[in-house]
């Protein structure tokens, strides 16, 4: 495949990425007490953990995010992002194995739901499908319309 | 005779710092603003006052503080915004009066506050608040069930009027009725609502209804149970005694 076409694939991946991370730290930051809330759900952590997770997350998810869509700093950000993912995918699993039924929180709206209405197999198979995307561009973060690609070619 | 050594080229060198160093700067950016937002929504240590039979440190609301050491201690974690908290009421808040009124249990209501996020209004706080002041008049337990009989369909939240209003339908009248509307107003515990939400998170409720019978939360089949049979109240209490 020409460069070109690889760098296209590297825009998608960033912003599929960037766009989710955005919307999902947008939609938890305005109701910190239920970030909070869904991250106690998971019963993984004591409740100061739970606390700084819950508070933090949010505002890290719109900074990479942010940093994605703009293509700065893509290899760190998509590094970040991917690590995210993961631990989400672990974080969901173990809920799962433990038989807990809770939403994951990942929109905000999180906590315990009914049994039926739990959906950890979508969940985990959207977070690993953007933990490729992110995977990608660790491995080539050269992409179109980066503000990487700017700021290498006013140094040269 | 040895050549000197030829000149080193020297790189062109790049303008402005190198990027690994904005790189580092960003995230050590990101980091502050992130510690900085936990410092920001800190809670001060759940020290709020509270309101008449109201536990310390944001533990609720004891319902019949006389009652026997050995009453069954049942503790309800509700949202005045959460349907199912209503559908539950509705069907054994009258069970739970007459239990505690007997002196059978001891009961404990911790009222959260965490869907006035969810929904994007302040119902679940206000409402939180203004059954403090209810029991402050005496009448907690009879607000309690007028306000549930009423409840707004989720996310349509309730006026001042309205709260006051259930205090009006409960008998409330002349003085009491009047600190009420005061206690409504200046949303006099709203800071301990605060610590109640907080204080049932670091007990580990995620979610409302929960009920905790003798330290013993209450199974999801055991909560459908009482929300559609008020007549399953004694055995499903007798089964955590």
């Amino acid at each position: 495949m020409s460069p070109r076409v690889l760098d296209a694939v590297g825009l998608v991946a960033r912003l599929v990425l960037g766009v989710v991370l955005l919307v999902a730290g947008w939609l938890k930051v305005g109701d910190l007490t239920g970030s909070v809330q869904a991250v106690v759900a998971y019963e993984l952590v004591g409740y100061e953990l739970a606390r700084f997770i819950g508070v933090t997350l949010p505002v890290v998810e719109i900074a990479v995010g942010a940093l994605l869509v703009l293509g700065l700093f893509t290899r760190a950000s998509a590094l970040v992002g991917t690590l995210l993912m993961l631990v989400f995918v672990a974080g969901i699993a173990s809920a799962w194995t433990r038989g807990l039924a809770i939403d994951c929180g990942c929109f905000g709206d999180g906590g315990p739901v009914d049994p039926e209405d739990t959906r950890y197999l979508e969940e985990i198979l959207r977070d690993i499908g953007l933990a490729v995307a992110g995977l990608w561009l660790v491995a080539r973060p050269h992409t179109l319309a980066a503000v990487d690609t700017l700021l290498r070619r006013g140094r040269t | 005779m040895p050549r000197p050594p030829a000149p080193k080229a020297t790189p062109a060198k790049p303008s402005g710092p190198p990027l690994g160093l904005i790189g580092a700067v960003t995230a050590v950016l990101v980091a502050l603003v992130a510690v900085l937002v936990y410092l920001a929504v800190r809670g001060d240590g759940l020290e709020a006052e509270g309101a008449a039979n109201t536990l310390p440190a944001g533990g609720g609301i004891v319902v019949n503080p006389d009652a026997p050491e050995d009453a069954t201690t049942v503790h309800v974690y509700e949202d005045f915004q959460c349907p199912f908290c209503g559908v539950l009421a509705r069907s054994i808040g009258e069970g739970l009066t007459e239990k505690a009124e007997a002196g059978e249990i001891r009961l404990t209501h911790t009222i959260m506050s965490f869907l006035d996020g969810n929904l994007g209004n302040d119902t679940s706080s206000r409402a939180a608040n203004a059954a403090l002041c209810a029991g402050d008049a005496g009448v907690f337990s009879e607000w309690h069930a007028t306000a549930y009989e009423s409840q707004p369909t989720e996310g349509a939240g309730w006026t001042d009027a309205d709260l006051v209003g259930f205090a009006e339908q409960v008998g409330l009248e002349g003085e009491d009725l009047s600190g009420f509307e005061t206690c409504v107003a200046e949303g006099t515990y709203l800071d301990y609502v605060t610590d109640m939400q907080e204080a049932a998170n670091r007990e580990g409720v995620a979610s409302t209804p929960t009920l905790v019978v003798n330290g013993e939360t209450l199974s999801r089949e055991e909560l459908s149970l009482l929300q559609s049979d008020p007549g399953a109240l004694d055995s499903v209490l007798a089964a955590h005694e």
